[in-house]
């Protein structure tokens, strides 16, 4: 190459085509400096480390997790030399935070946004059907969590058409997979029910894809209501604090999803016995009142008859009072007989009958 | 009864108890009906309790994949 000469335009194509043959792209991790968003569009920074920078440039809608100078990130990259002003770069393709202090930089800076926004707000969240009969659920199949989850959706719940995608849950792609998941299902011509995100636990970068903003604004955006179960109870990702609901872990998102059908059968079965116990209670209550009534009904017949009694036994004294037979043991007598001068007459005391002639008669 | 609960989904034998539990507690209560009602609620317990047992999910796995933008 020592003789060929070359234009400038030619040289930089030729580095760029050699660079793009040679390192197609590029994984480096550094440190964030000089961090600058231009028109909204572009994002710039130097990536650094004790000896060395390198500038990285991007457009902004590839940054899928905030980042400020300080922060340590991978970013996966394909270097080149820009004609226009010759200068080296690395055009950021990704890029994310690494280490658990960046890691939670990030989610720290991309929670505050989307809160700012409004949509972790409660006003927001939509109920979940008590037992759906159409269920969309986006996860790795591969997963123990898939499996734990379907293990408890099928003890508790039955009648359900369940339909799973199958995407990575980790890794650079996962995120992207999930969100094409979560439009499909959001296209169907008949939607599910309720879209459930699972996966289960792992360290703070296996859980970093549902820290990603895109997926993030897409669960808040689904038409579908969202329930959202990922990693252990402690882990709270962006991906569950935008959902309708949240589940602590893959389990738990299998238990908000159904009522465990168990508890149904014996709920039926109480309320049936309780329906038994209020009807004997009700016999009971009708059996009381009924012997009341009946008491009632009886002490009344007696006070009547005890009155009538009274009433008889004055009666039967009076009429004792009126026998003649008292008056003649009061010592008076009964005069039979015509009373004329020379006429017999029958004298009856209350122990004899006398036979007398009357001599005389006179008026008093 | 029995019969034309075949054709019920449990859900409407679930409303169905509901609704025997709320007549046994409302004014319309009347005992001489209360006994029938008292078996139809004890026939559905029963149908939801065979009904949920027997009942599967159908789960299937979407063909589509998503590892690339289509």
């Amino acid at each position: 190459m020592e003789n060929v000469q070359l234009t400038v335009s030619d040289f930089v194509a030729l580095v760029n085509q050699t660079l793009e043959y040679a390192y197609p792209t590029v994984t480096v991790t550094g440190e964030v400096a000089e961090f600058r968003v231009s028109q909204g569009k572009w994002v710039s920074f130097k990536l650094k480390d004790d000896g060395a920078l390198v500038d990285c440039f991007m457009p902004a809608y590839s940054l899928r997790i905030p980042i400020e100078d300080g922060m340590k990130v991978v970013v996966v990259a394909a270097p080149r030399i820009s004609p226009k002003w010759g200068k080296f770069s690395l055009n950021i393709r990704a890029v994310k935070p690494v280490g658990e202090g960046s890691i939670k930089k990030g989610f720290e800076l991309l929670k505050a946004k989307l809160e700012a926004e409004g949509l972790f707000a409660p006003e927001r969240k939509r109920p979940l059907p008590r037992v759906p009969s159409r269920v969309a659920v986006i996860t790795s199949t591969e997963s123990a969590a898939y499996a734990d989850f379907c293990k408890i959706v099928n003890e508790r719940w039955g009648g359900m058409d369940i339909e799973v995608a199958h995407t990575q849950v980790q890794g650079d792609p996962a995120a992207d997979q999930i969100i094409r998941a979560i439009k499909y299902f959001n296209n169907l011509e008949q939607l599910p029910e309720v879209l459930v995100i699972v996966r289960g636990g792992g360290s703070a970068e296996d859980l970093m894809t549902f820290n990603d903003e895109l997926l993030a604004r897409e669960i808040a955006g689904s038409r579908i209501p969202t329930l959202v179960g990922v990693g252990h109870e402690v882990d709270h990702t962006l991906a569950d604090m935008v959902a309708d609901r949240r589940a602590a872990t893959p389990t738990n998102a299998a238990e908000i999803l159904v009522p465990d059908r168990r508890e149904i059968i014996r709920g039926a079965h109480q309320q049936a016995t309780s329906l038994g116990h209020q009807l004997v209670q009700a016999i009971d209550q009708y059996s009381v009142r009924t012997r009341d009534q009946l008491e009632a009904a009886y002490r009344r017949i007696r006070e009547r008859l005890d009155d009538s009694f009274e009433r008889l036994a004055t009666l039967r004294l009076a009429v004792a009072q009126l026998n003649p037979d008292t008056v003649l043991q009061r010592g008076y007598a009964l005069l039979r007989g015509d009373v004329a001068v020379g006429k017999a007459i029958e004298i009856e005391t209350h122990t004899t009958v006398i036979t007398a002639e009357v001599h005389d008669v006179r008026s008093k | 009864m029995s019969e034309a609960n075949n054709n019920k989904t449990v859900q409407q034998k679930l409303s169905e108890l509901s609704e025997l539990v709320t007549w046994f507690q409302s004014p319309a209560f009347a005992l001489e009906e209360a006994v029938t009602k008292f078996k139809a609620a004890e026939t559905l317990a029963e149908e939801i309790e065979k009904d949920l047992t027997k009942l599967k999910n159908d789960i299937k796995v979407v063909k589509k994949r998503f590892d690339t933008e289509e």
